[in-house]
């Protein structure tokens, strides 16, 4: 076992989630694509923190996933509300500041 | 360098499928409640990863906060939203989209991997990483960050509220 | 005192221009007189003192006022100099100017820019002695332009009638184009000369160092000059044209001086044209054509003015015949007897229009011999002048003249000159019998004239008797006292007083003969030109040349102009710009699109840049 697998898998996992964030609408999907990539990057800190003998790194990923608790519950507060007032959780439908629309 | 017995990869293995296969679950299923069951599998699978790293502390935490907290409240979320399939997007070209940006992520997976594997690095004896080696860490050296963090988890308390309240002038019929 | 008789009249001028222009009150027309004709009466005054000078020996006064460029090698200095020349010439411009602007008080009596009109006359006579006292070319230049800019505002006087106004600009534009050449001449002589000061003497000193064809090429220029001046053709088709302004303008500027300042020019310049002998035959030959030509078409114009202004041309003609082969003196000898005999036909000419109401035809005139008769002597002696009849002044001028081409050898100028005469003295006096002694069917009511108009009159009749006497060379007695006061370098040349006897009396025989066949033709009854006649058409439309030049160079330079304005400017210098706008607005609407407010699509152009980025940089790292 070399850390070499683990940052195999973190960059695969880090992939997969970019792509599910770029071609998916559903808001929710991209939300959890994003926390995807987050997850990632804590995989390859806890990584690190083997390799070099000390707990830094795990430290680091446990802040991290604080962050992660606090995006949460702004994200999907935004999610709620902005299903209030537009009854659609389709990235697409929220184009507003479009070139066509207001210049067209 | 450490021996490396069969037995940490199998399960390195097993978890790593495992992960692999939650992640694809999120982003290729139409229905948004499959999606969170991926994830979930991912968390869990992520977890196990964090034990197999030594890091004892840090798998609970996982547990405790990613499982617990974040895919709670996304399930919640989803449930309380309660699309009914004809109402959820109608993405007719998703896996168009996935090609594409798949073609396009295959360079920047490739630099990320290639520019961590030059390193000539390898795993040492470590402790487990207990949470008295973590707490003693997070309250000497990190203390600065902590203390930064809990405000930040304020700060997104209240904006989650606010975000999300109900607010009376905007039940007024406006789109 | 130089200085004075130049900026007197300016002075004068901008004088009467501020208080016409700012002052709430109209004045009388006496305060515009006393200035305006106080100032050149003030002038004559200092001529002749000066006059005085040059008589009881002096050679040549020069004054210097101001050093006014000096950039390197060219330094002009505001300075006046008065040798021999310029004193000849200032005390006649002075002298005739002042009667025509007593003449002048009269004519213009009921004008309402009576004050205008002195302040423009006053400017044209400081710029003319400004020309004449000049001390180096830059500075006769200005006095030339400024020439040329008071003969337009006086032209265009009666600025109501618009064809007016195309007079004056036409004077001033054909001025222009002999400017042009003018300028080049002195730009010219300049360079070549770089090094040493530019004023007349030391031009004159370093002449010889000039090669020879490049002098001829700015004689050329500089004559080319006078052509647009002097009315030579092909210049010449403003000064018809010019008679639209007031009589005593005609007068002064457009009979005795301001035309004559091409000749003046050319005498002054006597140091260079007798290096170039080959120009002077050009420019007598021009001068020879000129004369006939303007004799030809003034015998068949109907209207008086017009016909003495081409009258004026014909004896300008003769003047360049003069200057052209190398007799200065006999030149500026004729510009002198010109003016006298002139401004008295202009002005008489002026007192018949004035008393009968404004009438220009001459056809339409007659028998006013008894009902002006101090108009009709002064003009008869005046028309005795110019057709050259002895004693009177233009006999020796233009016998002068005649003789000397005569006696080099220039036998078809001469014969060309003497034809001339024939014509000159033929039409002088069917205008001449035509206005005073032809049976006029209807009499009309005469006019009253004031006597600022008639004394003016007298006393220039006085001069066109007598003035010839100062230049009757030793053939008739006399000792050609203007020549040798002159001192300009004239050829010398020798003749049996025999051969000129004969010349001159060949002259007389010819004015006689015209005289004759005028009277003939028009003393008793008026002969209306038939124009079936090819011949008579072509004459009496002047040979059409005014057509031509409109047809082949205004049309022309008006069809570029209009060219340039409707197409080049705005389709092709416009044209870029707005080519260049509309790329942009293009463009930038491409890239608008860009923009469809779906986030989705901006993070597919964030992948897309880092993904080419990585690319990038794995192609820099070598791990592709």
């Amino acid at each position: 076992m070399s850390p070499n697998l683990f940052f195999l898998l973190a960059s695969v996992i880090f992939s997969i989630g970019l792509v599910g964030l770029v071609s998916r609408r559903n808001l929710f999907i991209i939300y959890m694509s994003i926390e995807l990539m987050l997850s990632s990057v804590n995989l390859i800190l806890a990584t690190f923190s083997r390799v070099l003998g000390n707990a830094d790194g795990s430290v680091i990923a446990l802040l991290i996933m604080a962050v992660i608790a606090a995006e949460a519950a702004l994200f999907l507060a935004m999610i709620v509300h902005l299903y209030r007032s537009r009854k659609t959780i389709d990235s697409d439908q929220y184009n507003a500041l479009s070139q066509e629309k207001n210049y067209a | 360098m450490l021996e490396t017995s069969i037995l940490e990869l199998l399960v390195f293995s097993v978890l790593a499928l495992f992960m692999i296969g939650g992640s694809i679950a999120v982003i290729t299923n139409k229905q948004t409640i499959f999606s969170a069951f991926g994830f979930l599998l991912v968390m869990i699978a992520l977890a196990g990863m964090f034990a197999l790293l030594q890091s004892q502390f840090l798998a609970l935490a996982q547990i405790m906060i990613s499982v617990g907290a974040v895919v709670v409240l996304s399930m919640l979320t989803i449930l309380t939203v309660n699309l009914k399939e004809e109402n959820l997007p109608k993405e007719k070209n998703r896996y168009k989209w996935m090609i594409v940006a798949t073609l396009l992520v295959l360079p920047i997976t490739y630099l990320l991997y290639r520019s961590m594997d030059e390193a000539y690095i390898y795993f040492v004896d470590i402790d487990k990483v207990s949470s008295q080696v973590v707490g003693k860490l997070l309250f000497s050296d990190w203390v600065l960050p902590f203390e930064i963090v809990s405000i930040l988890l304020l700060t997104a308390m209240l904006g989650a509220i606010v975000i999300a309240r109900k607010d009376d002038t905007e039940q007024k019929g406006r789109t | 005192m130089l200085s004075l008789i130049v900026l007197l009249p300016f002075l004068s001028a901008l004088f009467m221009g501020c208080v016409y222009l700012f002052s709430n009150i109209k004045r009388k027309n006496s305060f515009y007189t006393f200035f305006g004709v106080g100032t050149p009466l003030l002038v004559t005054i200092f001529s002749f003192m000066v006059g005085k000078e040059f008589i009881s020996g002096s050679e040549m006064i020069h004054e210097s006022l101001f050093q006014w460029v000096n950039i390197g090698g060219f330094q002009v200095e505001i300075a006046f100099m008065a040798d021999a020349l310029s004193v000849v010439m200032i005390s006649f411009i002075t002298f005739i100017g002042t009667l025509i602007h007593l003449y002048a008080s009269g004519y213009m009596k009921e004008d309402d820019g009576y004050g205008k009109f002195f302040s423009y006359f006053n400017l044209f006579m400081g710029s003319m002695l400004l020309l004449v006292l000049a001390d180096n070319p830059i500075m006769m230049f200005i006095g030339w332009e400024l020439v040329g800019l008071s003969s337009y505002l006086l032209i265009g006087f009666y600025h109501q009638d618009s064809s007016n106004i195309t007079a004056a600009n036409k004077a001033f534009i054909l001025n222009r184009v002999g400017d042009f050449a003018f300028i080049s001449g002195i730009s010219l002589l300049f360079v070549t000369l770089e090094g040493s000061a530019f004023t007349y003497l030391s031009i004159a000193e370093n002449i010889s160092s000039i090669d020879s064809q490049l002098l001829s090429v700015i004689g050329l220029l500089l004559f080319i000059g006078a052509m647009g001046k002097s009315a030579q053709i092909p210049l010449y088709v403003w000064l018809p044209d010019a008679m639209a302004g007031p009589t005593p303008v005609s007068a002064l500027i457009h009979a005795a001086t301001m035309v004559t300042a091409g000749v003046y020019m050319v005498a002054r310049y006597s140091f260079l044209y007798v290096e170039i002998p080959d120009i002077g035959v050009f420019i007598a030959s021009i001068g020879a054509a000129s004369a006939l030509f303007a004799a030809l078409i003034a015998s068949y114009q109907n209207d008086i003015k017009k016909i003495l202004a081409y009258s004026t041309m014909s004896q300008l003609g003769y003047m360049f015949i003069a200057v052209g082969l190398g007799f200065y003196s006999s030149g500026i000898f004729h510009v002198f007897t010109h003016a006298f005999f002139k401004a008295l036909l202009f002005m008489g000419a002026g007192a018949v229009i004035v008393a009968l109401h404004h009438e220009q035809n001459i056809f339409k005139m007659g028998q006013l011999k008894e009902r002006l008769p101090f108009v009709y002597i002064t003009m008869f002696i005046a028309t005795l002048a110019i057709s050259g009849i002895a004693p009177f002044a233009g006999f020796f001028s233009k016998d002068a003249i005649l003789v000397a081409t005569f006696a080099s050898e220039h036998y078809v100028i001469w014969a060309i000159g003497s034809f001339t005469v024939f014509l000159t003295a033929f039409y002088m006096f069917r205008l001449f019998f035509s206005v005073f002694h032809a049976r006029e069917s209807e009499q009309k009511e005469l006019k009253e004239l004031p006597n600022s108009m008639t004394k003016p009159l007298l006393v220039l009749a006085i001069g066109s008797t007598f003035a010839g006497f100062l230049g009757v060379n030793e053939a008739y007695g006399g000792s050609a006292i203007l020549n040798s006061f002159l001192s300009l370098p004239d050829k010398t040349l020798q003749i049996n007083h025999s051969v000129e006897y004969t010349l001159s009396f060949v002259n007389t025989l010819l004015a006689f003969v015209g005289i004759f066949y005028a009277y003939k033709k028009f003393a008793r009854d008026k002969k209306i030109i038939d124009e079936e006649n090819l011949f008579n058409k072509l004459l009496v439309n002047k040979f059409y040349i005014d057509e031509l030049y409109q047809y082949f160079i205004v049309k022309p330079l008006l069809f570029l102009s209009s060219c340039i304005v409707n197409i080049i400017d705005p389709k092709i210098f416009d044209g870029v710009f707005h080519l260049n706008v509309w790329s942009y607005k293009k463009a930038a609407l491409v890239f608008a699109k860009l923009q469809t407010g779906n986030v989705r699509h901006y993070s597919l152009y964030i992948l897309l840049s880092v993904s080419m980025l990585s690319l990038y940089m794995l192609y820099n790292f070598g791990w592709l």
